[in-house]
């Protein structure tokens, strides 16, 4: 019953060995110090914390530290060093889809996460795809622009 | 001190559970929302068992760790549970969110629960002494209180294959994405020659269980359009009396008519 736990982090195998009922969250904030996952409801309302683990976008508040071991995660700042981040931040930059930028991280990988599985999606599956994703500033319209524009420019990319 | 434990095939599975005081970990999405780091977790999503969606002559089998999102994606999920499962939560949320946890959870408003009510489901129990299937509906006795026993695991969850295609299902939540069903409703009708050949539904968020009468259901069955027209007038004042709806966010009377409303509405759009 050895307590240690393996796992990809952004490319990098990484060993664990604190308490497994811990938050991925609080763990990814604090012992990584990957600050760009945020920390909103910690209840899997608001998708602020957003990271994709295996290829599926997940509320990392909501997922203990046991269920990660010999997963792959993917955070922000993992996926900002790709070429699919930057049709993305490009396209997001164009319609002004980040105001305060708060949801922004979990927009973006929710965004991935939906041309990962759907290059050409239809806005009402953009709509769906980030519904687990909340934003107070933009009203959710530039947003769904910037990933159309995102799915546009940068195909070829997912 | 060991506080959380991985099992990797049932038996093992079976016997940690026996020999600890560990809390079952599926999807995990309402357990965490009441983190504690104390926690004692078993985390069963390894268990081959618990991950499989087979089927047999009779029924799907969908293993209790089986994500909402694998129910949606997969092509012996039928078309009524798929319908469901797609309106919890969000994608975030049916990516990791499993049919287990939400029938062990025991609430009410369990938007996949409803579905295994109303297709008179069945459910794979087992501790390491053996297994038993038992009817879903005789797995929930009270608010959140569950027949099962303190070294059990739900295993699977046996979903009859047939005679599940004319369904009706609304959920009712205050929102699109991200809601918890105020009232839910699912109903089935199967219809052979102008013959109730099964009637049956199930009513969500409006008591302490899901309420689900099949002595009313069976009013309908074995008649024809024309008999069941008759009764139903009787039909409806039987469910009228039979749910209770239990105040909530929600008050009693919205609750109250919304299920009878549905329901006519279900009736009429099978010719009933």
């Amino acid at each position: 019953m050895a307590n240690e736990i393996k796992f990809i982090l952004n490319g990098q195998e990484q060993v664990y060995d604190g308490n497994l009922a811990a938050r991925l969250l609080d763990v990814l904030r604090e012992k990584f110090n990957l600050t760009g996952t945020k920390s909103g409801c910690k209840e899997g309302e608001c998708g602020a914390c957003s990271v994709i683990i295996d290829g599926k976008l997940m509320n990392s508040c909501l997922i203990a530290m046991g269920r990660v071991d010999g997963s792959t995660i993917l955070t922000i700042e993992g996926y900002s060093e790709t070429e699919r981040f930057l049709a993305l931040s490009d396209a997001y930059e164009s319609v002004s889809a980040v105001q305060c930028g708060f949801c922004t991280p979990g927009m973006i990988l929710a965004s991935e996460s939906i041309l990962s599985s759907n290059p050409h999606p239809s806005e009402e599956e953009v709509r769906i795809g980030i519904s687990g994703n909340l934003c107070r500033c933009t009203g959710y319209n530039s947003i769904v622009k910037a990933i159309g524009i995102a799915a546009e420019k940068g195909s070829g990319l997912w | 001190m060991v506080n959380c434990v991985t099992a990797h095939s049932l038996e093992e599975a079976l016997v940690l559970r026996k020999n600890h005081e560990l809390i079952p970990y599926v999807g995990g999405t309402d357990l965490m929302i009441h983190a504690d780091e104390k926690s004692k977790y078993l985390f069963l999503h390894k268990v081959p068992e618990m991950k499989q969606i087979v089927e047999d002559d009779d029924y799907i089998r969908f293993g209790a760790s089986c994500t909402f999102t694998e129910i949606i994606e997969h092509s012996l999920s039928p078309k009524i549970l798929k319908d469901a499962c797609s309106q919890i939560g969000a994608p975030t949320i049916r990516n990791v969110g499993s049919i287990g946890g939400n029938i062990g959870n025991g609430s009410p408003k369990a938007d996949s629960a409803l579905i295994c009510m109303v297709t008179d489901s069945k459910l794979r129990l087992a501790n390491s002494a053996g297994e038993r299937i038992i009817p879903i509906k005789d797995f929930y006795l009270g608010h959140k209180k569950l027949d099962l026993l303190p070294d059990e695991l739900i295993v699977e969850i046996l979903m009859p294959k047939n005679g599940l295609d004319n369904y009706y299902h609304k959920k009712v939540g205050a929102r699109n994405a991200l809601a918890i069903s105020r009232v839910s409703f699912a109903g089935i009708m199967d219809i052979k020659e102008n013959k109730v050949k099964n009637c049956a539904t199930a009513y969500g968020a409006v008591s302490d269980v899901i309420i689900r009468v099949n002595s009313i259901d069976n009013m309908l069955i074995g008649k024809t359009i024309e008999e069941a027209k008759e009764l139903k007038d009787a039909y409806l004042k039987a469910f009228d009396q039979a749910i209770v709806p239990i105040k909530g966010r929600v008050g009693i009377e919205y609750r109250k008519d919304v299920c009878m409303n549905l329901l006519r509405d279900f009736l009429e759009i099978n010719g009933i």
